[in-house]
């Protein structure tokens, strides 16, 4: 008796599968990773109220002008945050981040009363760098829970020019 | 092979393709309209227009050749010729909308050098897929249609809906890991997407030219090539714009050039859509619908976690800023892609070996034939390309260039006989009888001109 001869197709196309396997893994540990970090259920309807985002004066550490969404490369801006519209039990940060997603700007994580000093959140040029990227930059406010920022309680979109 | 099939018997892969090509000129067009609504850019109102224009004139085209041609062989011939005329208009609209929006940051002269730059890496890595294809070399035609569909086609295509994306995950998500990924799923699910339909078209359309796993890798991997061309000018002249007021554009797009088209030429789209096609490739010779469609869904699915890994981890493993850093960059990809790449590499190795051997046992059953079509000493020469290609020099240096041409077209021929009995033998055609017949007249009379041309070189 002689065996059939096998498909090397065959063989292939169960490769593929195997290949296919360990993808749907990584794909998994992909949503797993999302759903850790965005946790579904944090939906809070706290609002934190962005008064503006404004020309900042390091010197002065004062935001000077109209609120603006455009700023040109070489202006510093400020956003600046009522921190007294959330309530004080729990913990918050602001921060901005850049067209890199690089943090350029923080104050926090705490309860909104120790930040009620801190209103003004500038923008940090980066180092070795003389005025900001262009690109857009993003402003969060995060409501912070098992120190883990679970939900966005306030953002701003802002353009820095070329 | 030149045979018209009657419409009758026209296979139902021809309907599919068609469905799936209206869908894709219909994505364009409303990625053209939002353009058109949301950005009003130059650019989205020349791919609106001009993609507007192109379908009019084709559906003119279409109602004239029904309306005027008699013969339908003539009738095929002109939709072929019409098809093939509009294809590169739209193609040639595409680029030139694409190359609006890539040179908007930085200017034109940037982007031509930017340009520049990445066309021979590009081509080298053409080359290299050539090389690999050993067997039965894929026709320019078809690789520089699958480059052209990923640069820019493809890139077209995933725009708009990369941008909504983004647009919304970026007003709803916590900037962080959860955004990064949500990003990667983006662009692993949306660009290979957009790749991977022009492998489905050529597996649909040019069966003929797409034969088994190696021919999808093949052209898979040249989309991969064609995107990456078009990503790495874009990315090159946009972080030349960003960093040039700081003095350092032009180090920000030569890294750029380096990660992409030296360290990413092939550990990244190249090897990403390169598993769509061997999706494809693989279902081209399974026996039933049920596997085939799995095997191209696991295609895709391979492809788009290869880029989704790429995308979403490269964050853990930031760069040093000592000398280590160049170290850091390679073991990076190494560590990402290199198992997903090491394991495309083994499906082609694989499949270029059972190719070979299937090739080299149809050679020999056509020998043995006797019909002239392949000549017993003709196998061992058409199972190397090595000498197949000193075949051809031969052949050049006793009849000249006509004489080379002659005996690259017979060793085409002879392969694509051999493919059509392997093809056959397997139950894998829909091809009339006569296809098979006509290939080895084909060969036949190719074989007898050379000889005409040899001789009356030497007359």
């Amino acid at each position: 008796m002689v065996a059939a001869p096998i498909d090397q197709v065959r063989t292939l196309y169960r490769t593929l599968l195997v290949y296919t396997a360990v993808s749907m893994l990584v794909l998994i540990a992909g949503l797993v990773e999302f759903v850790y970090f965005e946790p579904p259920g944090q939906h809070s309807g706290l609002k934190a109220s962005i008064a503006g985002v404004y020309q900042y004066d390091p010197e002065r550490n004062t935001t000077i002008g109209p609120d603006r969404s455009t700023y040109p490369r070489t202006a510093l801006f400020a956003a600046v945050v009522d921190w007294s519209s959330l309530p004080k039990d729990i913990v918050v940060d602001a921060r901005w981040y850049d067209s890199f997603g690089n943090v350029v700007g923080s104050v926090g994580p705490a309860t909104p009363d120790k930040l009620a000093g801190e209103t003004a959140v500038p923008v940090h040029v980066q180092a070795p760098f003389i005025h900001l990227l262009p690109g857009r930059y993003i402003f969060v406010v995060e409501r912070y829970e098992g120190g883990e920022p679970v939900e966005v309680i306030g953002r701003r979109v802002v353009l820095v020019e070329q | 092979m030149g045979t018209a099939i009657p419409r009758a018997q026209r296979p139902v892969r021809y309907t599919v393709a068609a469905v799936i090509s209206v869908a894709l000129v219909l994505v364009l067009v409303a990625s053209s309209i939002l353009n058109y609504i949301y950005l009003d850019t130059v650019a989205g109102r020349a791919s609106l227009y001009g993609l507007l224009v192109i379908s009019f004139i084709a559906l003119g085209t279409f109602t004239g050749v029904r309306v005027f041609g008699r013969d339908p062989a003539e009738r095929r011939r002109r939709f072929i010729r019409a098809g093939v005329l509009l294809g590169l208009a739209a193609l040639v609209w595409l680029l030139l909308v694409d190359v609006i929006v890539f040179t908007d940051s930085a200017g034109p002269s940037v982007a031509v050098v930017c340009a520049l730059v990445c066309l021979p890496t590009t081509v080298f890595g053409l080359l290299v897929l050539r090389t690999l294809d050993r067997n039965e070399t894929e026709p320019w035609r078809l690789v520089l249609f699958a480059t052209a569909w990923g640069a820019v086609v493809a890139t077209s295509l995933v725009i708009w809906a990369e941008s909504l994306w983004q647009a919304i995950a970026i007003r709803t998500l916590v900037p962080g890991p959860g955004l990064d990924v949500s990003t990667a799923f983006s662009a692993g699910i949306l660009e290979e997407l957009a790749k991977g339909s022009a492998v489905v078209l050529l597996f649909l359309v040019m069966r003929n030219e797409f034969d088994d796993v190696v021919d999808g890798i093949i052209y898979g991997a040249a989309i991969g090539l064609g995107f990456n061309f078009m990503e790495s000018v874009s990315y090159m002249t946009n972080l030349y714009a960003i960093f040039a007021p700081e003095g350092v554009g032009g180090d920000a797009a030569g890294f750029q050039w380096y990660a992409r088209q030296v360290l990413g030429l092939f550990f990244g789209h190249a090897t990403y859509t390169a598993f769509v096609g061997a999706g494809v490739g693989i279902a081209r010779q399974l026996p039933d619908v049920r596997r085939k469609v799995i095997a191209i869904a696991a295609g895709f699915i391979v492809a788009i976690a290869a880029h989704f890994s790429w995308d979403a981890w490269i964050s853990a493993f930031p760069i040093d800023k000592s000398g280590f850093a160049i170290v850091e960059i390679h073991l990076r990809s190494l560590i990402i892609t290199g198992p997903f790449t090491a394991a495309l590499l083994a499906l082609l190795f694989a499949g270029v070996h059972i190719e070979g051997q299937a090739l080299a046992a149809q050679f020999r059953s056509e020998a043995a034939l006797g019909t002239g079509a392949i000549m017993p000493e003709d196998v061992s020469i058409l199972t190397n390309p090595w000498l197949r290609f000193r075949q051809r020099t031969r052949a050049l240096g006793r009849g000249g260039l006509r004489a080379y041409l002659l005996s690259a077209r017979l060793q085409s021929a002879q392969i694509d006989l051999a493919m059509d009995r392997w093809h056959r033998e397997r139950h894998e055609v829909d091809t009339p009888m006569d296809a098979e017949e006509d290939l080895r007249r084909r060969a036949i009379g190719l074989r007898r001109e050379l000889a005409a041309a040899i001789a009356t070189s030497r007359g």
